[in-house]
């Protein structure tokens, strides 16, 4: 039978990738697709589409039953916490084996080898090391829980895309911002590897994965199979913009003196401490503490209880509606992650995922960043 | 003294807990009689971190609890039918945005008011903040010219944390964006350039789905002659977040930053100057405060509902002729996709 046929459930349906894999399921045709959703205001994209939304949250067994339910496919693109990566996914992959899923899609990514990956990491056979870093730690050791399941007899595909790009992305709706600020800087020129993924090319694999028998087991990267470098993909970006933007360019060596003369552990520390205090992210994890919960929403009910002039003098005074500035002494100097990032030197190969696959990448980095500039207009971005 | 006003609230989700509970324990005229919601235990959970006695319940018990009035905040589906049985019951009703999802409904539940002779205001809270009445001044005193014309945009990312989730619902919500969040920004426009007579729209709705983005184009025909508008919502771009209204003799802003106030711009003797106007005496009340003041002076017979049911109903008309005539967003970043999977199919296995 066909497998757009049979019920296919989505985790992380409401993500950037997720999300486009449900679009594409719909376009194909799918006959039951299905989204997970963990956190259901994240839902506006899907819910455009004819598509169930079922409850589901990677850290509880029991909404996961519910939420695979007969599925013959499971796309799992979804990660939930930092820490819970890896629990997450052992506790779908748990309940896909006893729901005997046909076919286990896991998205993994490239950065299991780490922001910069070392040389030789170009082929899937290059054995996986943790790096220090907590994301690709993490996403490392999710795919070794794979892998355990596929040993046991799980029918299951990993596929490890690099930068994912497109439509939604935050790559270029982050950097069309940063360009916005004058907060980018090309680092040696912008030589280091990109490796670009276009959406559409991941979604073509993840479909590819599915259908092909021969996948089963394996592990493949996928990228648009071009050598882009961070230079290329950051000047098609500062393109989109109607003035002409001269980049400037810092040396790796300078960047790597910088850090060197940056704070120490306990003045960094203190510097960065009101920055923290007012993160979303930070919120985001004390509602998960209920009495921090309570305290918060508390506090959330008092403040719009105010009228709007209140409201705002009481965001601008703790900081809230200010962005913090990056302008330093030293003009424009990449975070460490973005350093780490835009200064690899490994061109992944998809040899292997086209001679298995049949992977064929059909959106060149011209098509798909026309796409997306396209859609950035649209969306009020430039 | 007058007695106080025994309210019940249905509903104890997110609107509930950050906009309706705050005003009504605040107010001096009302006490607060219950807290109804099919979630008792969220219910209970809310009374007590704000400290509330009240009848805490999943079911509504008018006649026991003696109740004058109700704030009701359900899903948008079940605002008909309970507002509805509560004016039958003799209850006043402040029945949140959208009164209904048809317009037929919210005609009945205005029906049933006048025949009652209960009040029902809808809650329409965007008339009460300070910028609504300003630019009402500024339309009556002809400050911006003749030939007004506006553009509005509004939008980001959804983050109303829905304690339901009945917001992706079709058959709970009524619709996307533009009866969620549109409805406020149609009813303060039709209160400004009268009913809508004309009107273009498109979505991105992919079929039986509900839409996150919309696009009308409008056009009014009232006390200032005809005025035509686009209306951009987004529940997943940031949007610029403002309503522009121009005229011949100057231009008229509204932000969201900062709802109280209109920033005026005109050209004065030669120098184009820029002025924040605002209610001095406005009170330093929440809006939602100021839509329940003026509910209850509606009972008390002092004042008539800023929003009736039967201007709620006019809302929804709009809104219906919209969804019943939409043309779908062109996404050509979207429609790439069904191309390459029929190529990618075509791979042997």
């Amino acid at each position: 039978m066909n497998w757009l046929e049979s019920p296919i459930l989505v985790t992380g349906a409401t993500g950037f990738i997720g999300g486009r894999i449900c679009e594409r399921l719909v376009m194909a045709g799918a006959k039951h697709p299905r989204a997970m959703v963990h956190s259901p205001h994240r839902a506006a994209r899907i819910a455009r589409l004819s598509i169930e939304l079922r409850p589901g949250d990677l850290l509880d067994r029991d909404s996961l039953h519910l939420a695979v339910g007969d599925a013959a496919t499971v796309i799992h693109c979804g990660l939930g916490s930092a820490r819970g990566i890896v629990r997450g996914t052992r506790n779908l992959l748990s309940v896909c084996e006893e729901a005997r899923v046909r076919r286990f899609v896991h998205i993994s990514t490239a950065a299991v080898h780490g922001l910069r990956p070392p040389a030789g990491s170009e082929t899937e056979d290059y054995p996986v090391r943790l790096t220090g870093d907590g994301y690709c730690d993490n996403k490392a050791r999710a795919e070794q829980a794979v892998l355990q399941y596929g040993r046991r007899g799980l029918p299951l595909v990993i596929l490890r895309p690099s930068i994912v790009y497109g439509p939604y992305s935050s790559w270029s709706t982050r950097l069309i911002e940063d360009l916005r600020q004058k907060r980018v800087a090309l680092i040696d020129g912008g030589k280091g590897a990109c490796n670009t993924t276009y959406v559409d090319n991941l979604v073509d694999a993840v479909f590819a994965s599915i259908e092909n028998d021969s996948a089963i087991g394996k592990t493949f990267f996928i990228t648009d199979g071009e050598f882009i470098t961070w230079g290329d993909f950051i000047l098609r970006h500062a393109a989109m913009f109607e003035r002409e933007m001269e980049l400037p360019n810092v040396e790796k060596q300078r960047v790597l003196e910088i850090y060197k003369k940056r704070p120490g552990l306990f003045t960094g520390s203190f510097k960065a401490l009101p920055r923290i205090l007012r993160s979303r992210e930070l919120r985001q994890l004390l509602l998960q503490v209920p009495l921090a919960e309570r305290l918060l929403t508390s506090l959330w009910s008092r403040m719009q209880s105010l009228s709007e002039s209140q409201q705002r003098e009481i965001r601008a005074r703790v900081g809230v509606q200010a962005r913090p500035s990056d302008s330093s002494p030293e003009g424009v100097i990449p975070d460490e992650v973005t350093f780490s990032t835009q200064t690899g030197t490994v061109f992944f190969s998809i040899e292997r995922a086209r001679r298995v696959l049949g992977y064929s990448p059909r959106i060149s980095f011209a098509q798909g960043t026309d796409l997306v500039e396209k859609w950035l207009r649209f969306a009020n971005y430039i | 003294m007058t007695s106080k006003l025994r309210l019940g609230i249905l509903g104890c989700g997110a609107i509930t807990r950050v906009a309706h509970l705050p005003a009504a324990l605040s107010h001096p005229e009302v006490e607060l009689v219950a807290l109804v919601d099919r979630d008792r235990e969220g219910a209970q959970s809310l009374a007590k971190s704000r400290s509330i006695g009240c009848h805490i319940s999943s079911t509504t018990e008018f006649a026991a609890w003696e109740l004058d009035a109700v704030i009701n905040a359900l899903p948008n589906s079940l605002h008909a039918a309970t507002t509805l049985q509560a004016l039958e019951h003799g209850v006043h009703v402040l029945c949140e945005k959208p009164l209904a999802i048809s317009s037929s409904d919210a005609e009945a539940c205005a029906a049933m008011a006048d025949t009652c002779d209960r009040i029902l205001a809808v809650g329409m809270s965007r008339r009460f903040v300070g910028s609504h009445r300003v630019m009402h001044l500024l339309l009556q005193e002809s400050v911006l010219g003749s030939s007004l014309g506006y553009s509005c945009s509004y939008g980001g990312e959804f983050d109303w944390k829905s304690a339901s989730g009945f917001y992706f619902s079709k058959s709970l919500a009524g619709g996307g964006v533009l009866i969620d969040f549109g409805v406020h920004l149609l009813d303060s426009l039709v209160d400004w350039f009268g009913p809508v007579t004309r009107l273009e729209y498109q979505d991105d709705n992919w079929g039986s789905g509900i839409e996150a983005n919309a696009i009308l184009e409008v056009e009014h025909s009232g006390r200032y002659g005809v005025v035509e508008g686009k209306l951009q919502l987004s529940r997943t771009f940031p949007l610029r977040n403002r309503l522009f209204i121009t005229g011949t003799e100057a231009d008229a802003e509204i932000s969201l930053a900062d709802l109280d106030c209109v920033t005026v711009r005109r050209m004065i003797a030669g120098e184009r100057v820029k002025q924040t106007m605002r209610l001095e005496d406005y009170p330093h009340t929440s809006s939602f405060y100021k839509q329940l003041d003026n509910f209850v002076q509606s009972i008390r017979g002092n004042e008539k509902p800023v929003v009736d049911g039967w201007q709620a109903a006019e809302i929804l008309h709009v809104i219906e002729s919209a969804y019943a005539n939409a043309h779908r967003i062109p996404e050509p970043w979207a429609e790439v996709g069904s191309e390459i999977l029929i190529a990618a199919t075509e791979v042997p296995a």
